[in-house]
């Protein structure tokens, strides 16, 4: 048997296809990507060598500088809130029994729905003739200009994206949570329980602790889905008003296929596979302390 | 064994990710533009050409696209068993990426059609585009209405797309709601900001512009930096600085203008802006003149109430044609200028005008009582005009400069910046990347 | 006493609350269902009445307008071939280096796994320009060769977990019989990991169902877009002809939303368990 599960042509045929497919579609791509965002390349004529040029030109591209930010503040925001509101979901509903699964389902629903459909509903919902600003009108209130407004730091639009976010994805946050607390022995809650700890307590003693390597997951997973991010603002404000509301996505999505410059577009593209990368570590270094096999 | 094995596998696909990432790259991506491949194929003597256009024939509402549909048909009617044209169509949004995309991989349509300006440069530099003087010098240069028509599809002397009709930038106005609040058309800036104080003390909204579509805002600014006479050419030469306070007081006025827009006018797109003027939600339009299809299509009953005047305080007009470019690795030209001359004939010309109601080209003669009622307006703006400029963001030095000056305007607009920064800004981006 | 009041008290506050969040996961979906049948003005004039005759023009109007018919059939033909690759492209590769035994299964599966982290964006631009070269750009295989590379990761980490778990003893009865590797991997592994293939399928039918990004940019031949594409491109803010808008999304949307309510159990467990698993 140890001759069959040897066999060097049968290992071959098995990982062969996978393999070619991840050198030719991911591997040369990026090598390409990171050559080209040191070059100037329209398309239309060949690659030309410029060294950092593009690099430097970012750091002075204001839609740039807006892109960074925002996709900094989605990071931090997704991070926070679905971890927030995906393990409030999960205590509230490990701890009913009628209908845990119909709000399970609901809630989950919109991951499975496609984000481009669900951006092109909420930018109607918050346009500024329909949806919400009716219903507003309806109590004699002046609705605001939910996905126009540029005043603060953080501007209005980005905080409606962010909401309408944190809407679609909470869900799968709140699914990873409640697969690892299920997880939890009961027999840990009921001696807890015995030592005079009420339910509140017992979630922070017992049930925090013992789903931080899930913590870790969902947050990779929402860390990366963020700086990804693409579909809800693409659909929902296309980077405007006046690239206000732009994220690295968008951006590289402009500069590279608008405007054709593949070679700026590619290093945007450098920068965002880096940051995927720190953030990644980071969040495995600081929050995956300790694994406890379940 | 199996180690080693392993190893050359590995080594072998990391050698081919660095080769072709970074040494292989530069040659093998260099497009073959002179290959000499075209997309055309010879079927039984048929001599077949693409063309390629930035609207759904089938589907489209507009005019002048429906028009090139019947161009189309006709020149396959016409020429049938010797040429024949395939139209390859797209929509406006994803039009230069796909183009590029088919000259990359050496399928550029045998004719095309392109913006004039930058745009157009792109495809003229790479020589992707053919140079057309031979071929319009059998009489046909003598059928247009002047050699003007030709000035923003000229690079070093030659003349490299054919224009197929004029659109001019006017202000279309609600004359009901002009006469309601008791103002007259105005001429001069001043008399401007007093008509929108009048329109507005009269409860209208006084302007409908969308600067979420940033052209939009920017083609007012170009009017407006075109009164405080701000000389482009020279901007690009060097022998002018955005930085002399033409360009500042032009972005002040744009300020001023504002106060009196619709309050959505930050993100509000181009059509939502132009259904905001035919659906009588704000007095006035500042719009180019290919949007009389789309007021007429839209409310037919509007045609009635719609003026239209001179952007107030400037001689000359904004004035736009689309154009149309030859593949320089066509097989055959004969045919793709028999058929781009199809555009430029009577007929043709003359649905311009009375259907579609944009400026023709050509001196050709149409019947006014059928073409929209504002046609005859904007042709007396365009006729009683000294001259005319391009759009603002068209007549820069790259597309990407005049993405800066649109961005840079609704910047302004929103505030985010002083006008005294635009100038600045626009000073500096030029020094970087125009001069 | 007190104290079951007192979680009777607390559970009603669960439940009014958990109400609270499916009226808003609910209400939005509901209020542009309601709205689709409408006509333009009625959208204006009474946004929250039910709708006062079904009209129905909304809906024939963007299925043919908008082309959502071709695009959903390109849908399907794209996420179904990717499907099918992946599971057998990916179950191959994670048979490999979860029951075969080389040494540098372990490397292999880092260098897979480091797929999962790129985002594919950054592959895009070098992706667009080679397959514009070869021909592959604008058509459904260009855009099937990257939704399965990408596909491939996660597939191939789930599976190999499966293989690893399943018993040796399988295998080597099987080997006794004189089955070969492939008959092994066909007829004993493949079988035994159903629920692996059905949780690996679903993440990638779903993940590609949705795609945007790719799509917009590889296809801009009208016949070959995928849903979202035309949606994005029929719907938008170009368009003031809300109804008809509302109606497309909700054609898009509605068949995932059929099959979700059937299914909805299985498909949230089985999200979930690739999720947690990846």
């Amino acid at each position: 048997m140890d001759k069959l599960l040897r066999d060097k042509k049968a290992i071959t045929v098995f990982l062969m296809p996978a393999l070619l497919l991840f050198v030719v579609v991911l591997f040369v791509p990026i090598c390409q990507s990171v050559y080209y965002s040191f070059c100037e390349y329209k398309g239309l004529t060949a690659p030309e060598f410029i060294g950092l040029k593009n690099y430097k030109d970012l750091l002075k591209d204001k839609s740039m500088m807006f892109a960074l930010k925002n996709s900094l503040f989605f990071l931090i925001f997704s991070c926070v809130t679905q971890l927030v509101m995906g393990l409030f979901l999960a205590a509230l509903l490990t701890n009913i029994k009628k209908g845990r699964n119909l709000f399970k389902n609901i809630i989950y629903l919109p991951c499975v729905l496609s984000s481009t459909a669900l951006g092109l509903l909420w930018m109607f919902i918050f346009s500024p003739k329909l949806g919400i600003n009716q219903a507003l009108e309806k109590f004699g209130m002046e609705g605001p200009l939910w996905l126009m407004d540029t005043s603060g730091f953080i501007i209005l639009p980005m905080w409606v994206i962010a909401f309408v976010a944190l809407w679609q994805y909470v869900g799968q946050s709140m699914m990873l949570y409640m697969a690892q607390i299920s997880g939890i022995s009961t027999s840990l809650y009921e001696a807890s329980y015995i030592d005079g700890c009420n339910k509140a307590k017992s979630f922070i003693h017992i049930t925090l602790p013992l789903i931080k390597p899930m913590v870790a997951t969902a947050m990779s997973l929402n860390a990366i889905g963020s700086l990804k991010f693409f579909d809800l603002i693409f659909n929902m404000t296309e980077g405007g008003p006046n690239h206000r509301t732009e994220v690295l996505a968008t951006h590289l999505y402009t500069q590279g296929f608008k405007y054709n410059k593949y070679g700026y577009a590619s290093a945007i593209g450098v920068v965002l596979i880096v940051m995927c990368l720190i953030v990644t570590g980071l969040i495995n270094k600081f929050v995956k302390t300790e694994n406890y096999e379940m | 064994m199996k180690k080693k094995w392993m190893a050359v596998v590995l080594s072998v696909a990391m050698a081919a990710t660095l080769l072709a990432g970074c040494g292989g790259s530069g040659g093998a991506d260099a497009p073959a533009a002179d290959s000499g491949e075209s997309a055309s194929a010879e079927s039984g003597g048929v001599q077949e050409i693409t063309w390629m256009f930035w609207d759904d024939l089938n589907a489209t509402e507009d005019l002048i696209s429906k028009g090139y549909g019947d161009v189309i048909d006709r020149f396959n009617a016409d020429y049938e068993g010797q040429y024949h044209v395939t139209a390859v169509t797209t929509n406006l949004e994803e039009y230069y990426p796909k183009l590029n995309a088919l000259v990359a991989s050496n399928e550029t349509p045998d004719v095309f059609i392109v913006s004039p300006g930058p745009n157009l440069e792109v495809y003229v530099e790479p020589g992707v585009a053919a140079p057309l003087d031979d071929y319009l010098a059998d009489g046909w240069k003598d059928t247009f209405t002047s050699d003007a028509v030709f000035s923003q599809m000229t690079y070093d002397g030659k003349i490299y797309a054919i224009p197929l009709n004029i659109a001019a930038a006017c202000a279309f106005y609600n004359t009901e709601m002009f006469e309601a609040a008791g103002v007259e058309v105005p001429k001069t800036w001043d008399e401007m900001l007093d008509a929108c104080e009048k329109l507005e003390a009269a409860g209208y909204t006084p302007i409908t512009i969308s600067a979420g579509t940033a052209w939009c805002l920017s083609m007012v600014a170009g009017y407006l930096c075109e009164m405080e006479g701000v000389d482009l050419a020279a901007l690009e030469d060097g022998s002018a600085s955005w930085e002399d306070g033409k360009v500042e007081s032009a972005a002040a006025k744009l300020v001023e203008l504002s106060r009196y827009f619709q309050k959505t006018a930050a993100g509000d797109t181009n059509d939502v802006a132009t259904a905001n003027f035919y659906n009588e939600e704000a007095a006035i339009l500042i719009q180019g003149s290919w949007a009389i299809a789309q007021i007429n299509g839209s409310n037919p009953d509007f045609e009635s109430k719609c003026g239209v005047f001179q952007f107030p305080g400037v001689d000359r007009v904004i004035a736009k044609s689309d154009s149309l470019a030859m593949s320089s690795s066509t097989k055959y030209p004969e045919a793709c200028i028999a058929f781009m001359k199809y555009f430029t004939d009577d007929t043709a010309q003359k649905y311009t005008a009375e259907i579609g109601g944009k400026i023709p080209v050509t001196s050709v003669e149409y019947d006014e009582s059928v073409a929209p009622a504002q046609l005859s307006y904007v042709m007396d703006v365009f006729s009683g005009a000294e001259g005319t400029f391009g759009f603002y963001n068209e007549s820069m030095p790259s597309t990407e400069a005049g993405a800066y000056f649109d961005d840079t305007m609704v910047s302004v607009f929103l505030g985010d910046m002083t006008p005294a920064e635009a100038a600045t800004d626009m000073e500096t981006f030029y020094a970087d990347n125009c001069r | 006493m007190s104290d079951k009041m007192k979680s009777t008290t607390v559970k009603t506050i669960i439940y009014i609350f958990l109400v609270l969040v499916a009226v808003i996961y609910i209400a939005p979906l509901l209020w542009v269902f309601m709205v689709s049948f409408k006509t333009n003005a009625e959208i204006f004039s009474s946004p929250f009445s039910l709708p006062e005759s079904f009209y129905i023009d909304n809906y024939t109007f963007s299925w043919t307008a908008g082309k959502l018919g071709i695009a959903t059939l390109n849908s399907f033909i794209v996420c179904g071939i990717t499907l099918i690759l992946s599971m057998l492209i990916g179950s191959m590769a994670a048979f490999a280096i979860g029951r075969l035994r080389f040494k540098l299964a372990k490397p292999c599966m880092t260098f897979f796994l480091l797929g999962m982290m790129i985002p594919v964006h950054c592959v895009m631009i070098p992706l667009f320009t080679r397959f514009a070269k070869i021909g592959l750009s604008n058509s459904l295989i260009g855009l099937i060769i990257p939704y399965l590379t990408f596909s491939l990761p996660t597939t191939i980490f789930i599976m190999t977990g499966f293989f690893q778990s399943m018993p040796n003893e399988l295998i080597e009865s099987a080997c006794i019989d004189g089955s070969s590797i492939y008959g092994i991997f066909f007829k004993i592994a493949l079988p035994l990991s159903k629920t692996g293939l059905f949780v690996t399928g679903l993440m990638t039918f779903v993940a590609n169902w949705n795609e945007l990004l790719l799509a917009m940019v590889f296809i801009s031949d009208d016949a070959k877009k995928t849903l979202p594409v035309s949606l994005s491109k029929f719907v938008g803010p170009y368009n003031t002809n809300y109804s008809q808008m509302f109606a497309a999304i909700i054609i898009a949307i509605i068949p995932t939303v059929i099959v979700y309510c059937i299914f909805s159990n299985q498909i949230v467990d089985g999200l979930t368990a690739g999720a947690v698993k990846g």
